[in-house]
């Protein structure tokens, strides 16, 4: 059943999504621009690449590489979120009371349209890295492929959890959409992705590793880029594969409570 | 004629103006700042902590003497300017759709242009109180004004505004036909924000993307701007005042023919209130 529901959320979003403007503009239009407007940010300076430091190790990293891998992850990112805002736009529908009479299981509907948003997003995703290896010429360092591969899966893991605690919102406000913009700059500088983690002021720290994105970053960024093996990025994979099991359970926590709370206060279909 | 379209404009600036502080969006102009803000705050920390004030030499040539972290204040000014401007313009018939006032709208035997333009003066009006806030959000870090040219200045404002407006005429065009509400301003703002030189000298860019600024007027406004505030002696301000004089007639007289068009055919077809 559980599967069931996943499967049928991830083939209606994509065909009500897949040939869509909003696909058009949230998976290549903005990560095409943003990446070039962060890559543009850079150029007024002297040093055309960038150094991470990571457990007292300092990558030198080409500084297209660097802005691209960012604004890809955060791009994906951001439609994870919009996976989150999938609660929100059955209430514009108007089928949102439908939906939350039927016996799905709702973490299930939360999966299917993520599922959905990493298809949406993972073709393009792959055409806009091939064509920039090809063209830009990105110097690739990969020694450890299951290393990058695993920091793949776990950043994406751990992203689609915390979309569904933010699905929350969806549920239990009108407001979804702005929260999900609110979220969208700070998420961008907290994360490192415009900058190295390490330039980050002190205070802000604490906050950036909140984020699964600010791991996500530094573990594919080292490995598909700095050439880091399976040992060099333990500490950020296990960070990212403890945040997706904290986030999964705090989103059927959180989604259970938002639901209750909504029906309670007859306010699922109120504007 | 002139004096009826003359009251168009003023009736619909005040309108617009008395609707946007009446029911006044704390949530929307917040939004504004984010992305200047947070390019600030990158801007900052690149300078200050990751490179340590190391630029290019070309960096200093192009914009002579003025600091860096001047540069991109001013880059993320004039970008508040442009989109609290272009957005709102850009949505008019998007918004006159939704609230279902479109028909009596194109009803009334007003001058569109007069009508637009009405709309573009309460925009930009609106629009100065986000662009001064983020010059005084810049003092913070780092901002200084080294030579300032007021009839530049001002010159730099007006022009930037009416190419804004021939774009705002096109989006609506493009609005009205494709009934889309996000995805043409969303690109558009993209565009801007990438091609202008908000963040770096169009000099510095590759030269596939100084084709793309060259054909933006923004691109001349933003150098203007830079110019009346910085100071910058390497500007020709005659060549942009001219380049955005025209780029701002060619887009206003592309705009009000598009949208004159699609407004017959909307009629025709019956489409105006088609969702």
């Amino acid at each position: 059943m559980f599967t069931r529901v996943v499967i049928a959320e991830a083939l209606k979003s994509l065909k009500v999504y897949f040939f869509s403007g909003r696909t058009l503009v949230w998976a290549l239009v903005l990560p095409l621009g943003n990446g070039l407007y962060l890559y543009f940010l850079y150029l007024p300076f002297a040093t055309k690449s960038v150094n991470l430091q990571f457990n007292a190790t300092t990558y030198t990293i080409d500084l297209v590489g660097f802005t691209i891998i960012g604004q890809l992850l955060y791009s994906f990112f951001t439609m994870m979120l919009l996976a989150g805002a999938s609660f929100e736009a059955e209430r514009w529908q108007g089928t949102l009371e439908a939906l939350l009479l039927s016996p799905a299981n709702r973490i299930a509907i939360l999966l299917g349209e993520a599922l959905a948003n990493a298809v949406n997003y993972t073709w393009m995703l792959i055409a806009l890295v091939l064509s920039w290896v090809a063209f830009i010429r990105v110097s690739i360092l990969v020694t450890d492929l299951f290393a990058l591969f695993t920091s793949l899966a776990l950043s994406y893991l751990a992203m689609v959890a915390l979309g569904m605690c933010l699905e929350t919102v969806g549920i239990y406000s009108r407001r979804g959409s702005i929260f999900t913009a609110w979220l969208q700059e700070p998420v961008m500088f907290l994360s490192g992705q415009i900058f190295p983690l390490q330039s980050m002021p002190g205070f802000l720290l604490p906050f950036s590793y909140l984020l699964p994105l600010t791991f996500g970053l530094m573990a594919v960024r080292l490995t598909l880029l700095g050439g880091a093996s399976m040992h060099e990025v333990a500490v950020p994979l296990v960070a990212l594969a403890i945040m997706t099991i904290v986030f999964l359970i705090l989103a059927r926590v959180l989604v259970n409570y938002a639901e209750r709370r909504a029906k309670a206060k007859a306010t699922l279909t109120q504007f | 004629m002139v004096g009826h379209s003359l009251r168009v404009i003023a009736s619909t600036a005040k309108v617009n103006l008395v609707m946007t502080w009446r029911f006044f969006s704390w949530t929307g102009f917040a939004l504004r700042f984010f992305t200047p803000i947070m390019t600030l705050g990158a801007a900052w920390i690149l300078y200050n902590r990751v490179y340590a004030g190391n630029l290019a030499p070309e960096f200093g040539i192009a914009i002579g003497s003025s600091g860096y972290l001047s540069f991109i204040t001013i880059g993320n000014a004039f970008y508040v300017f442009v989109f609290a401007a272009a957005f709102v313009v850009g949505r008019v018939m998007f918004w006159e759709r939704t609230t279902g006032t479109i028909e009596a709208t194109f009803m009334t035997p007003m001058s569109r242009l007069a009508y637009m333009s009405g709309i573009m003066v309460a925009a930009a009006t609106n629009s100065l109180v986000d662009f001064t806030a983020v010059f005084l959000l810049g003092l913070a870090f780092g901002f200084r004004i080294a030579l300032f040219n007021a009839p530049l200045f001002l010159c730099s404002l007006l022009l930037t505004a009416f190419g804004l407006f021939g774009i705002g005429l096109i989006t609506n065009a493009v609005t009205l036909t494709f009934r889309d509400r996000t995805t043409t301003a969303n690109s558009l703002m993209i565009l801007f924000m990438v091609f202008c030189g908000l963040v770096c000298p169009v000099e510095f860019m590759p030269s596939w993307a100084q084709l793309i600024s060259k054909a933006l007027p923004l691109t001349y406004g933003i150098r203007l701007m830079r110019a009346s505030l910085l100071g910058i002696g390497t500007v020709d301000p005659t060549y942009d005042i001219l380049a955005l004089l025209i780029l701002g007639v060619i887009y206003v007289a592309l705009g009000a023919v598009t949208l004159a068009q699609i407004e017959k055919n909307l009629r025709k077809k019956a489409l105006f209130s088609v969702f």
